[in-house]
């Protein structure tokens, strides 16, 4: 827990200079491998393990785009603080410590998941993108922030027919009417939507960096939101 | 007469139709997504093939299905003209992958929603509780045999693995030999059993789940092909990018 508690403060100090983000980053992944020696697994069950993924997807992936932004400090600044916001909910989230039952114990399953929370990272990284767009109107941030969402948009969709071939292996169907499964295909089709609507041009600018936004929060409600308050498959 | 006809093609050609219609499929799922928790009708939702359910239940908890299935009729219609239109009109260009990329995405989700569709004809899911001895009859001439089962667990009791020994009769003749186990379910006739729970004391007892799910292998088909041109879609952009 000391680790995940300075790899917050150093996220704090990133908001102020870039290369602390890196040695929070550092220190969240070393936390991450220490939990998997631990557990004999890849800590990546219950709210706990995820947002403490999440956080570093979000430190980890924000690096590229950074440099491709030629270090801009306000993009900085949100990818930091948002990592450092995840990592808190992490601090306060229970965990997960009791052996998997052998039906999670599978490539598919640890693939699913992981695929997963590395696209939502990167809608989280093209929400960020979104914000800064809308708040600077400056058009450039366009590109960036679709690369992110089309790979999101790839890693998300692998997520989801992982998470089938598991779902067939496991319960013998690959599809199951449940809360979860209706917000996931929202999700993918929110952004579906998305990349369709980038090639009119009445989407183009602010209706897209809205939809940007949107997205994440989508995002979070079918992650948290589902899992905390609706019955399936999914919950903590 | 030619106008309308016009008019009805003009609609399926249109990119403004697949953006509209996602958006009204994304209202349709997010009323159900508040309808179905609330609604004990959704309860029974696995008990049998989707379309024999849907007809089952009424309209009041089950319109946002229907207006899901009509809007992605016309989605399946749209990504048909539209993917036919955009390799006509730009069969003649250099980078033949990058044209050819987004139509295998689509073809892919076509597979998907075709797979979604067998299943939901044909598709079925029974349970049944059984102990070692008994025998489950899965059809009318087939029935499977609970060989053996066999649970082990932790020192503090968590359940480390399992597995169960079964055979299938066909008219009271042994047919095959299987085992199932955790993400191993045994496969026969179009038939998909796996453990859905299981008890050790005070005799060891299985929960089974017998499924048929016609639409798998063309899931299976659409996801790799989805797969597949996503993945050359953004290999081919970056490609593109660097130059």
């Amino acid at each position: 827990m000391l680790l995940l508690i300075l790899s917050f403060a150093f996220y704090l100090f990133a908001l102020w200079k870039r290369p602390f983000l890196y040695i929070g980053l550092a220190i969240q992944t070393a936390y991450i491998i220490s939990r998997g020696i631990d557990l004999g697994r890849l800590p990546l069950v219950g709210p706990h393990d995820t947002v403490t993924f999440l956080a570093a997807s979000i430190a980890a992936f924000s690096i590229p785009f950074a440099t491709a932004l030629k270090e801009r400090i306000q993009f900085q600044r949100l990818t930091a603080g948002t990592a450092a916001i995840f990592t808190v909910i992490a601090l306060i989230s229970k965990q997960h410590n009791s052996p998997l039952p052998p039906v999670l114990k599978t490539f598919w399953f640890e693939t699913h998941v992981v695929l997963a929370f590395l696209s939502y990272a990167l809608f989280g990284i093209a929400a960020i993108l979104a914000y800064l767009h809308l708040k600077e109107e400056n058009t450039y941030l366009e590109g960036p922030r679709y690369r992110a969402i089309l790979i999101g948009y790839c890693l998300f969709t692998m997520s989801m027919i992982f998470g089938g071939i598991w779902a067939y292996l496991a319960w013998g169907t690959y599809w199951l009417w449940t809360p979860k499964e209706l917000w996931t295909s929202i999700l993918w089709l929110f952004y579906t939507l998305y990349l369709h609507a980038q090639f009119k041009q009445w989407w183009t600018g602010k209706p897209l960096a809205i939809l940007g936004i949107a997205g994440f929060a989508v995002v979070m409600f079918t992650y948290l939101g589902v899992s905390l308050l609706m019955k399936s498959s999914h919950s903590f | 007469m030619r106008t309308l006809i016009r008019h009805i093609t003009g609609f399926f050609f249109s990119l403004n139709t697949t953006i509209w219609f996602t958006a009204l499929l994304i209202a349709a799922f997010l009323a159900g997504a508040f309808i179905m928790p609330g609604r004990k009708e959704f309860e029974s939702i696995h008990s049998a093939s989707f379309f024999q359910w849907l007809i089952e239940q009424p309209l009041t908890v089950t319109w946002w299905l229907w207006l899901s299935i009509a809007i992605l009729s016309i989605i399946v219609i749209n990504t048909l003209f539209c993917s036919i239109e955009s390799v006509i009109k730009k069969r003649k260009v250099t980078q033949w992958l990058l044209l050819i990329s987004p139509q295998i995405i689509h073809v892919g989700f076509l597979f998907i929603l075709l797979a979604h569709l067998l299943s939901s004809i044909g598709g079925s899911q029974q349970m049944a509780a059984a102990g070692e001895g008994t025998f489950l009859k899965i059809s009318e001439n087939n029935s499977v045999l609970i060989k053996d089962i066999n649970i082990q667990l932790s020192p503090d009791g968590y359940v480390n693995d399992w597995a169960v020994k079964i055979e299938y009769y066909l008219n009271n003749d042994m047919v095959k030999e299987d085992r199932i186990a955790p993400n191993s379910p045994s496969l026969y006739e179009g038939f998909n059993i796996n453990l859905k729970d299981m008890r050790v004391v005070p005799t060891e007892a299985v929960l089974l789940q017998i499924n048929r799910e016609p639409g798998a292998v063309w899931a299976l088909t659409g996801g790799i092909l989805f797969m597949a041109g996503i993945v050359m879609l953004i290999a081919l952009k970056i490609k593109t990018e660097k130059r």
